[in-house]
């Protein structure tokens, strides 16, 4: 008899799942957000006020590295739906910060992004390789080629063509129809969990501090009537 | 019909952004945002969001500077995170001065370091730099200077 597959807590279940897409209609939001507007706690997620207006020390994110199971499943996921190419498999070497682990690593590259994602099997003292929690990161997100909310599209009907099921999209992380979902950034995205229920996202379109600039210049909310 | 069937796959461009799990928001924003510079861009809350109310999430959003969001923390009210699910991500300095910038500001916070990339296996490339630390919830992050093309 073999144990059940992990199913990490947070995963969303499968009626869940197929309640989701009504987030594109604003009369299931408000339905939703009814308690909080009965009781008056209600508010916006004003992006603006939290407007973009100079730059961090930071220029992007250089690499994630992850926990799977099975390097060689989770590589197949990757490259099939994501089309992410494999850069090299190397030897056990020691877990960088647990004494008497071992860590097994699978580069990964995206087609402008070397090396971006590691797939690590991570095995105790005793060798028996860990199962991941999925409680370490909520989703990670690629952008795909073209960055036009056509490509996002694209992605997401190529991939249906090829037998995978998003968890949650393709929507659009705003309040305009048909695609909006309400939420902010702009995005257009589709999220899957991969082998291990890592929930990855994959988008497009995503606003930038242009886009704030066009709308409101340099002026943040709380100084605009 | 399916237009884009037939069509040469669309792949994934590049890493965009990532959202981890913390313990306590403030603490974590207070952080990221005291080291990196990091701009607050959104806030997506139970009591604002229909999508983190179903989820009983609650998520702060950070732009690095051109994206809406590059890095997002988000506390769950309902579970607890933990560090069994990612090893460590990568934040790439601006440039050398950002770098150093960076460096001093974990000595004044008291944040310790650990010289290097953090997985041995990981490629160094000539001239990069390199140092690693752990963010309040004890998540890996590695910060490096790219060297210039």
């Amino acid at each position: 008899m073999t144990a059940a597959p992990y199913v990490p807590p947070n995963v969303i279940p499968p009626p869940l799942q197929r309640v989701a897409p009504l987030l594109k209609r604003k009369w299931f939001r408000e339905l939703v957000l009814l308690p909080p507007t009965l009781t008056r706690r209600r508010f916006s997620n004003k992006t603006e006020d939290y407007g973009v207006f100079k730059p961090s020390q930071i220029d992007h994110i250089g690499q994630l590295s992850i926990y799977v199971q099975d390097i060689e499943r989770s590589r197949r996921w990757y490259e099939q739906l994501g089309g992410l190419r494999h850069s090299r498999t190397c030897e056990l070497e020691p877990h960088p910060f647990k004494p008497g682990w071992t860590i097994r690593c699978c580069y990964m590259s995206a087609a402008k992004h070397d090396e971006c994602l590691v797939l690590v099997e991570e095995r105790d003292p005793a060798g028996k390789v860990t199962v991941p929690s999925g409680m370490s990161f909520f989703h990670t997100a690629f952008e795909v080629q073209g960055n036009l909310l056509e490509d996002s599209l694209g992605f997401a009907a190529q991939s249906k063509a090829a037998g995978f099921r998003p968890n949650y999209g393709p929507v659009r992380h705003n309040g305009e129809p048909p695609l909006g979902d309400g939420e902010t950034g702009g995005n257009v995205a589709s999220y899957y969990y991969d082998p291990d229920y890592n929930n990855v996202e994959f988008c497009a379109a995503m606003d930038t501090i242009e886009n704030y600039s066009a709308r409101y210049g340099d002026t943040k909310s709380s100084a605009r009537a | 019909m399916n237009i884009y069937v037939g069509r040469p796959q669309i792949a994934a461009a590049k890493l965009q952004h990532h959202v981890i799990y913390v313990s306590d928001l403030k603490r974590s924003k207070d952080f990221y945002m005291k080291l990196f510079d990091l701009q607050f861009s959104a806030l997506n809350h139970p009591d604002s969001s229909a999508a983190m109310r179903l989820s009983n999430q609650e998520m702060h959003f950070f732009s690095f500077g051109f994206y809406h969001h590059d890095l997002c923390l988000v506390k769950h009210h309902k579970l607890k995170m933990d560090n069994n699910s990612m090893l460590h991500f990568t934040l790439v300095a601006r440039d050398g001065a950002a770098f150093d910038g960076i460096r001093a500001r974990t000595a004044t916070m008291g944040i310790p370091v650990r010289e290097g990339r953090l997985i041995a296996s990981a490629k160094t490339l000539p001239g990069q730099r390199a140092f690693c630390l752990q963010d309040p919830d004890r998540h890996w992050i590695e910060i490096i200077e790219e060297p210039r093309q």
